[in-house]
C-alpha cells in the first residue's frame, strides 16, 4: 500500500485499516471497559466490599499514589515506580544468578546421563517447593531480609530454566551430533556451534517462565519479609493500615510489571532463538 | 580397481529392553573398490542403514571388520562424509556457513584463503550461489540436500557415504538430484554407497547394486553388477536393452522379500491326520494350462479324498519364484519344468546344490516354439529357412526367449536350434522371461521368437502377433513337460504325505486326460485363481494332428497329455538326457557320479507304491528316446553322447557332492 497507488485503492486501505481496527483493537477495549463497568456496579450495589474504580481514582491517597509515582519520604515511604524498581532490582540479581547457575547446570545435566540419574530425584523434589516455604528457611539461614529475599528468587526461577535446558541439550536431534561426529568438532566448535544454537530455544522457554515466576516469588516473599522497601512490602503495609484502594492501585503495578517482563523476554526470545 | 572399503563377516546385534538381542545383520561381505559407486536395497528395517552407518563408524560392528583402506573402522570421520536422508542441515548457519563450518573444522591444513575457495567452488557445484546466504528454512527440500551434498564434497571425503539422500524429495526433483550427482560422481571418480529405496535410482547411479534380505539377520541376499556404459543419462538410459532385466531382477528380489516375510508370518506348524505325516501343504504353480492337474486335484477333492486337506495352491508368476519357494522352504511340493529337479540337484544357477526329487510326471507336451509373424510373412516357415536368414544378416542377433535355464523349453528350444545348425548361444541371445511376459515381449519387439507352454503359443497365434513354427511333438513326441518335485529332506521327513499327493496328483491327471472332462476343466482354469484368461485360448489337447499346420499357422492347439499310466512314472532316461543337455551348453557341469543323482531324483519307489494302492497298471518298458533329428539316446553312455553332437559347447564332468542341507530360514 504506497502513496503511488489511485485513489480507489486508497480507499481500500482505509477500509482495510478500519477493519484491522475493528477486529483487533476493538475487542480488548470493550473487554476492558466492560470489565470497568462490572467491577464499578458491583461495587455501588455493595455486593462486593472492594472500593471501585471510581473510588480509588477519587479516593485521595491513592489519587496522590497515581500522579506522584517518585515522590520520596523516607526508605519506606516511596512512590510506587520507586518500590517497583526496589523489587525489580532484587528480581534483577536473583534472577540473573539463577539464569547462570540454571543454565550451566542444565547443559551439564542435559549432557550426562550420569550426572542427570543423580541430580534429578534432587530437582524434581525441590522444584516442588512452593516459594513462600522457602522463606523460613532462607530466613533462618542467612539471618538478613535482604539476601534471603534473593535466595527466594534464586530458589523459585532456577527450577524451570534448569530442567528445560537439560532438555533442550537432551533434544539436540541426532542428525546434528552425527554431523558433529563425521566433521570431528573440536569440544569447544561443538558447543558454540551446535549445542548451543540448537538448545537456544528451550533455554529461552526456561527462561521466560523464570521471570514470570521470579516476579511472582518476589511480591510474596517481601510480604513476608517486613522493613524492606519494595512494592510487596508497600502492599502488606497498606493492608495493615486498612488502605485498599492504595492496594489496588499497587496490583495494577504488579500486574503491569510482570506483563512488561514476560513481553521483554518474549521479544528477546524470538530476536535471539528464532533466527 | 583396488579395494577401498571392506566389509568381512559383519554382524549387528541391538540390545532389546529386557536383556534380548536384536540380530539385525549377520555374515555381511563387501568390497567396494575405489571409483565405485555400490547402492544398498531392501526393505525397510533390513539393515541398509545400520551396515552404511557402520561404514561411517556411527556405530560399530558387534561381529567382524569393517576397514577403509586396510584400516579398521574404529570412529567417525570426515574421509567417510555421510548425507544423510533429513540433510542435517545447522538451520541457524546460512548455507555458506554450514559448507564453511565443515571445511573450516576438517581442512585445518589449508590456509583461510584457500577454505574459502573450496566453500565457494562448492557452493557453485551445486548451483546454490543465488541462496548462499540464505538459512535453511529458506530453501527447498532439494536446495537443501544440495548443500549437504556440497558440504560433503567440500571435504574431499575418500568415500561418499549417501542414507536415503532423495527419499524425502518429490519426484521431479528427485530426478534432477540424481542426474546431478551422477554427473559430480563421474567426473569426480567419487567412491560412493548409497542407502535406497528406489530401484530406478539404483539402477541409473550404480555400479552394483547390493541386495539385502529382511531382518532379523539380514544377510547380502544378491549382487547385480549393472553393466550400463557411462555417462548414463536418466532418460537414455531406460533404452538400454538390459534396463528392464535390471530393474526386475531387483524388483523380483524385493517381492520375493516381501513375501518371505508374508510366509514367515503365516507359517504354521505341521498338521498331522489320518496317518499321514502332513497334511496341510503349499504347492506351488505357474498358470499355464499344463497345471491343470494341480487345479483339478483341488477343486475336485483329490486332495482331499487321500487326507490331504489343507493344500493351499500357491501361484507363481515365473519359474524362479518356484526355485526360490522350494530352496527357502516355504513351498512343500511344486509344479515343476522337467529339467529343475536335476537343475536344482546339480546347483544350477549358482546356488549351492539343493537335492530334488520327483516321482510323478504331471504332463507331456503342451509347448511350442512360436516366431514372430514378420518371419512367416517373410516366408520363414522351417528351421532351415530360419537358419538361412540368420546367415543372411549377421549383424542383428535374433533374441528368444525361454522361462527358465532348466526347463524343457530351454533345452528344446536349443536342441531345434542346434539341429538346423545354429548354435544358440553364439548365433542367437536367449533370454529368460516369465511365461506370462512372452507375448507383450514379442509384441513389443524385444524377442523375435520363444518358446514355451499353452496357452502362450496360441494366445500370439489367436492375437496374431506370431505364429507356431514347431509343436514340441515335431521336436520330441511325448516329452515329459512338468513334474512333480518336493526337496529330498522333504520327501524323507514326510514319506506317507509324498505317496498320497502323487496318488491324488495321478488320479487328478487321469481326469484331465479324459475328453469328457475338457470343457469343465477349461473353464476352471480360466479363473481368476488360476490363468484369469478366456477359455478360447486354453486347449487342453488335439491327439489327431500332430504337425503344425502351415497353412492355417494361426490356430494350433497344445496336444497335452496328463495321463499315460506308465508316461507318469518318472523316467530315469529322460531326466539324465536333461542333465546330458545342461552340460551340453555348459550351463552345468556333467556329474561324474550321474548314476546316484538320477537314482536319487527319480524316485521311482514313490509312483509304484502310489500307483499300485489306486490299481493302476503301469507295466513299463525301458524305450531310448529319439528326438526329431533321428539320433537316439539310450542312457548307457551319456559322455559318449555327448561327444557326438556337433554343436555343443566344452564340456566340464565333475563330481557333484549332494548332501543334506538344514533347510535355511
Amino acid at each position: 500500500m504506497t502513496t503511488t497507488l489511485s485513489s480507489p485503492t486508497k480507499s481500500a486501505t482505509v477500509k482495510f485499516d478500519l477493519a484491522k481496527y475493528r477486529d483487533q483493537v476493538l475487542p480488548p477495549v470493550v473487554g476492558i471497559v466492560g470489565f470497568l463497568l462490572v467491577w464499578q456496579l458491583l461495587a455501588s450495589a455493595n455486593l462486593i466490599r472492594l472500593p471501585g474504580p471510581w473510588d480509588v481514582w477519587m479516593d485521595e491517597r491513592s489519587r496522590y499514589l497515581i500522579l506522584h509515582p517518585l515522590y520520596r519520604n523516607s526508605d519506606l515511604d516511596q512512590g510506587l515506580l520507586r518500590q517497583t524498581l526496589a523489587s525489580l532490582q532484587r528480581v534483577a540479581i536473583g534472577y540473573c544468578s539463577a539464569a547462570l547457575v540454571g543454565i550451566t547446570l542444565g547443559i551439564l545435566v542435559g549432557s550426562s546421563v550420569w550426572i542427570n540419574r543423580a541430580l534429578d530425584p534432587i530437582f524434581q523434589f525441590l522444584r516442588m517447593v512452593a516459594p513462600l516455604a522457602w522463606v523460613p528457611i532462607s530466613l533462618a539461614a542467612l539471618q538478613r531480609n535482604e539476601p534471603a529475599a534473593l535466595f527466594v528468587i534464586f530458589i523459585t526461577s532456577i527450577w524451570p530454566i534448569l530442567i528445560n535446558t537439560a532438555v533442550g541439550v537432551r533434544q539436540i536431534p541426532e542428525d546434528y551430533i552425527n554431523v558433529s561426529k563425521v566433521l570431528k568438532l573440536s569440544k569447544v566448535d561443538f558447543f558454540f556451534k551446535v549445542l548451543l544454537p540448537s538448545a537456544l530455544p528451550y533455554m529461552f522457554t526456561g527462561l521466560r517462565i523464570g521471570i514470570g515466576l521470579s516476579w511472582l516469588a518476589i511480591i510474596a516473599a517481601e510480604i513476608v519479609m517486613s522493613g524492606v522497601p519494595g512494592i510487596g512490602f508497600f502492599i502488606w503495609d497498606a493492608y495493615q493500615q486498612n488502605y485498599v484502594t492504595e492496594i489496588i492501585v499497587a496490583v495494577i503495578y504488579i500486574g503491569a510489571v510482570g506483563l512488561l517482563l514476560d513481553r521483554l523476554m518474549s521479544v528477546l526470545q524470538n530476536k535471539i532463538a528464532n533466527q | 580397481m583396488s579395494v577401498l572399503v571392506s566389509v568381512e563377516q559383519v554382524e549387528k546385534s541391538f540390545p532389546l529392553p529386557g536383556g534380548q538381542e536384536y540380530l539385525a545383520l549377520k555374515g555381511i561381505d563387501l568390497q567396494i573398490h575405489r571409483g565405485e559407486f555400490v547402492s544398498l536395497i531392501g526393505h525397510s528395517g533390513c539393515g541398509k542403514s545400520t551396515l552404511l552407518n557402520m561404514v561411517a563408524g556411527l556405530s560399530l560392528p558387534t561381529g567382524g571388520i569393517v576397514a577403509l583402506d586396510g584400516h579398521t573402522i574404529t570412529a567417525p570421520g570426515p574421509d567417510r562424509m555421510v548425507v544423510f536422508q533429513h540433510y542435517s542441515l545447522l538451520p541457524w548457519l546460512t548455507v555458506r556457513q554450514n559448507i564453511a563450518l565443515a571445511v573450516n573444522a576438517v581442512l585445518k591444513n589449508h590456509s583461510p584463503a584457500e577454505r574459502q575457495q573450496i566453500v565457494e567452488e562448492h557452493i557453485d557445484l551445486v548451483g546454490l550461489r543465488h541462496a548462499a546466504d540464505k538459512p535453511p528454512a529458506q530453501l527447498s527440500g532439494g536446495m537443501k540436500q544440495r548443500v549437504a551434498i556440497a558440504r560433503a564434497l567440500a571435504l574431499r571425503p575418500k568415500v561418499l557415504l549417501l542414507d536415503e539422500p532423495f527419499g524425502a524429495l518429490d519426484a521431479l526433483t528427485r530426478g534432477n538430484l540424481q542426474e546431478q550427482l551422477r554427473r559430480i560422481c563421474e567426473e569426480h571418480q567419487m567412491t560412493t554407497l548409497m542407502v535406497t529405496h528406489d530401484v530406478d535410482e539404483a539402477v541409473l547411479l550404480s555400479d552394483r547394486v547390493v541386495m539385502l534380505t529382511n531382518g532379523p539377520g539380514s544377510r547380502i541376499g544378491n549382487i547385480l553388477t549393472i553393466d550400463i556404459p557411462r555417462p548414463r543419462r536418466r532418460l537414455e538410459v531406460v533404452n538400454h536393452p538390459s534396463y528392464y532385466s535390471y530393474r526386475s531382477e531387483i524388483i523380483y528380489f524385493l517381492n520375493q522379500q516381501k513375501r518371505i516375510k508374508q510366509w514367515r508370518a503365516r507359517r504354521s506348524t505341521v498338521v498331522a491326520r489320518h496317518g499321514l505325516e502332513k497334511i496341510n501343504l503349499e504347492i506351488g504353480f505357474v498358470p499355464l494350462t499344463a497345471c491343470a492337474p494341480l487345479a483339478v486335484a483341488k477343486e475336485k477333492g483329490f486332495f482331499a479324498k487321500h487326507g490331504l486337506e489343507e493344500v493351499n495352491l500357491v501361484r507363481e508368476t515365473s519359474w524362479r519364484g518356484i526355485q526360490d519357494g522350494i530352496q527357502g522352504g516355504y513351498l512343500d511340493a511344486a509344479q515343476m519344468p522337467a529339467g529343475m529337479p536335476v537343475w536344482m540337484s546339480l546347483g544350477g544357477g549358482d546356488n549351492p546344490p539343493q537335492p530334488v526329487v520327483t516321482a510323478l510326471t504331471l504332463t507331456r507336451n503342451g509347448n511350442a516354439i512360436t516366431l514372430h509373424k514378420r518371419f512367416y510373412e517373410q516366408g520363414i516357415h522351417t528351421l532351415s529357412q530360419l537358419k538361412a536368414y540368420i546367415l543372411d544378416s549377421p549383424s542383428r542377433r535374433l533374441t528368444f526367449g525361454v522361462v527358465h535355464p532348466s526347463s524343457m523349453h530351454n533345452l528344446l528350444l536349443r536342441y531345434w536350434l542346434a539341429a538346423g545348425g545354429i548354435h544358440p548361444d553364439q548365433d542367437v541371445v536367449l533370454k529368460t522371461l516369465p511365461p506370462a511376459q512372452m507375448v507383450a515381449n514379442l509384441t513389443a519387439g524385444n524377442i523375435d521368437g520363444y518358446c514355451v507352454g499353452e496357452p502362450w503359443n496360441l494366445r500370439a497365434a489367436l492375437e496374431g502377433s506370431g505364429f507356431t513354427v514347431a509343436t514340441d511333438l515335431e521336436i520330441w513326441l511325448g516329452h515329459p513337460g512338468k513334474v512333480l518335485g518336493v526337496r529330498e529332506d522333504w520327501a524323507r521327513a514326510y514319506p506317507n504325505t509324498h505317496i498320497a499327493l502323487v496318488k491324488a496328483l495321478l488320479e487328478a491327471c487321469r481326469y484331465c486326460e479324459d475328453p469328457a472332462h475338457h470343457d469343465e476343466i477349461r473353464e476352471l482354469l480360466s479363473r481368476r485363481a488360476y490363468l484369469s484368461t478366456d477359455p478360447s485360448y486354453i486347449h487342453l489337447g488335439d491327439p489327431q494332428r500332430l504337425i503344425c499346420d502351415l497353412d492355417r499357422p494361426m490356430r494350433e492347439y497344445a496336444h497335452h497329455r496328463f495321463f499315460l499310466g506308465a508316461g507318469n512314472r518318472p523316467s530315469r532316461t529322460e531326466h539324465l538326457w536333461m542333465m546330458t543337455q545342461m552340460a551340453r551348453w555348459g550351463d552345468l557341469p556333467f556329474p561324474r557320479n550321474w548314476v546316484e543323482i538320477v537314482e536319487r531324483v527319480c524316485q521311482v519307489g514313490v509312483f509304484s507304491t502310489a500307483a499300485r494302492e489306486l490299481g493302476l497298471d503301469v507295466s513299463y518298458q525301458r524305450q531310448p528316446i529319439q528326438l526329431f533329428d533321428g539320433i537316439p539316446f539310450n542312457g548307457e553312455d551319456p559322455l559318449a553322447y555327448l561327444n557326438s553332437l556337433a554343436i555343443k559347447h566344452d564340456i566340464y564332468v565333475a563330481e557333484v557332492a549332494l548332501d543334506r542341507r538344514p533347510v535355511l530360514l
